[in-house]
């Protein structure tokens, strides 16, 4: 049975339509698919299905160890919104269902582009970083408010090679929400030490980004 | 857990927007709820070159609500995110432009009107301000400090890391009665906490959670404090008729006391009243000709989505008889 219906599929047609170049859905599950991954496979290849200009490649994650290794993925279900050309950092780990299917087609549009949409302030901070930053946006796919911040990270992503992005579906990935004591969505984990509440503009998640890089460098 | 996909239509913006053909839009809609998204229904539909600024909550209250029941021509009640879903398809299809971008400045005090975002600034002849409200916090200590690690004003969103825990709900009305139903799906124990000594929910709430075992009452007592050093453990309660104060085991707070309504970034420019609600008349215009208002920022009184849509739909025939005139 498919996942999204006709009238979904073609609202996503729509705004699909027009994607100025190729992207790639590169997506991780196993042979024996875990919770949610069989959904998110099957999600990721009906999406793909919406435009000429996406492509789905499924690989497993324990045989196609060299992939795995080559988009840095560490868990799955995972989904790498990738260029034809270039792999900007932008992770969904965990189903992008519910309110973040949102941000995986914002994700896919801005890869098309390449147009990250921020304020020269930011793009100026992100184009000095010597260093990675890894940041990880917990959320439930119930929560109205977690898009802002899942594609505020995805979009600084796509703007600095040092920069990944992860969405992370805090119900698929326990250990994780408690490793990063997460009890309330959406929560941006700013290289493992820096912690953003809520879906703040990015003029605060541009601040606590500088506080971060500047503790590291102390 | 289904698979529900919500949808919103996302195009970037940057810099001074305009339509397509140059000109300022005819009408900027600020809000992307009930009240924002009816409105933007209407002018669409007038062909009225529209943009709608949805801000950081699209879809509105409703989009965070487990469901709405009382929405007519949904007799079997419909999911929050579903309905605000179907406002939002229907504007789309009445040819709105819908932008995810929150309003940070106005000026109402030149023609066409400003409107600025963090990323541009938006033109329009006639401006339609339905910005909502916000939950209103308890302003008491350990709530910042809390505040989105064990204090929450959105059971659909962090319900889910309460499983088999214990929390407490503040508050009395509809939707304090109704989350801390929704909440009972994932915790122990739910605790209503409510300063009365009866619930103003609606007579149907009340008795869903008075049936439910899982939910008890802590009445006539309001929280003084959240306690907690690296998470929440509990809160202090104090009872407003004996003035005892007692401690109160519980791993997270939601807070439903009401909602406030959200005009700080009008202020100076829009009348407001006292408690900070945009004043209008009984056509929805305000202070300035050319600015409409619609929905709870405007409305202390009855804040339903039904009631929003209504003043939405105004606003947006008395902006368009407006635009007719201008010249």
């Amino acid at each position: 049975m498919p996942l999204l219906n006709e009238d979904v599929k073609q609202q996503v047609r729509e705004q699909l339509a027009g994607l100025e170049s190729p992207v790639r859905l590169v997506m991780f599950t196993q042979e024996f698919e875990c919770d949610f991954c069989a959904e998110t496979r099957q999600l990721v290849q009906e999406v793909a299905g919406l435009s000429d200009q996406l492509e789905a490649e499924i690989y497993d994650f324990v045989e196609d160890e060299e992939q795995a290794e080559d988009y840095g993925i560490d868990k799955i279900p995972a989904v790498a919104v990738v260029g034809e050309e270039d792999d900007y950092g932008i992770r969904f780990y965990g189903i992008p269902s519910g309110y973040e299917f949102t941000s995986l087609l914002e994700a896919i549009r801005r890869v098309a582009t390449g147009d990250a949409g921020l304020t020269g302030e930011t793009l100026r901070f992100l184009s000095q970083l010597s260093d990675p930053v890894h940041l990880q946006v917990f959320v439930t796919p119930t929560c109205p408010y977690c898009p802002q911040a899942v594609v505020l990270a995805h979009q600084m992503a796509l703007a600095s090679p040092m920069v990944q992005a992860d969405m992370v579906e805090a119900q698929e990935f326990p250990h994780l929400s408690t490793k990063y004591q997460v009890m309330g969505v959406p929560r941006t984990v700013i290289n493992e030490s820096t912690f953003v509440e809520g879906a703040a503009p990015e003029s605060l998640v541009l601040q606590k980004l500088q506080e971060s890089v500047a503790n590291e460098e102390e | 857990m289904e698979f529900e996909p919500t949808l919103a239509s996302a195009e970037a913006a940057e810099g001074e927007q305009s339509d397509a053909s140059g000109d300022a839009y005819e009408l900027v809609v600020i809000g992307g709820g009930p009240a924002g998204l009816t409105a933007a229904i209407y002018a669409g539909r007038a062909r009225v070159r529209t943009c709608l600024l949805v801000g950081s909550l699209p879809g509105g209250q409703p989009a965070s609500t487990a469901g709405v029941d009382n929405y007519p021509g949904f007799p079997e009640g419909i999911g929050g995110a579903e309905l605000a879903q179907r406002f939002q398809n229907q504007a789309d299809r009445f040819g709105a432009r819908i932008i995810p971008d929150s309003v940070t400045e106005v000026d109402f005090s030149q023609h066409p009107f400003s409107i600025r975002t963090g990323r541009g600034a938006y033109h329009g002849k006639a401006v339609i301000v339905a910005t909502g409200a916000a939950p209103r916090r308890l302003g008491i200590p350990g709530e910042d400090k809390f505040y989105g690690r064990g204090v929450s004003s959105c059971a659909t969103c962090d319900g889910f890391f309460y499983r088999d825990k214990r929390v407490i709900v503040v508050g009395g009305g509809d939707s304090a009665v109704d989350e801390a139903i929704f909440l009972t799906k994932f915790a122990e124990q739910v605790t209503i906490i409510h300063r009365r000594d009866e619930l103003r929910a609606t007579r149907i709430y009340q008795e869903k959670a008075m049936a439910n075992p899982k939910i008890d009452f802590i009445w006539s007592s309001v929280v003084e404090e959240i306690l907690g050093d690296q998470t929440v453990t509990g809160v202090r309660v104090r009872n407003v008729k004996t003035q005892d104060t007692e401690m109160v085991r519980a791993d997270g707070v939601f807070v439903y006391i009401g909602m406030e309504p959200r005009s700080d970034v009008f202020a100076g420019q829009l009348e407001l009243d006292n408690q900070g609600y945009i004043v209008s008349d009984r056509h929805q215009r305000t202070n300035i000709p050319g600015v409409f208002v619609a929905g709870d920022v405007q409305d202390p009184h009855y804040r339903q989505v039904v009631i929003a849509a209504g003043t939405g739909a105004a606003a947006a025939m008395e902006a368009e008889r407006y635009l007719g005139k201008y010249p």
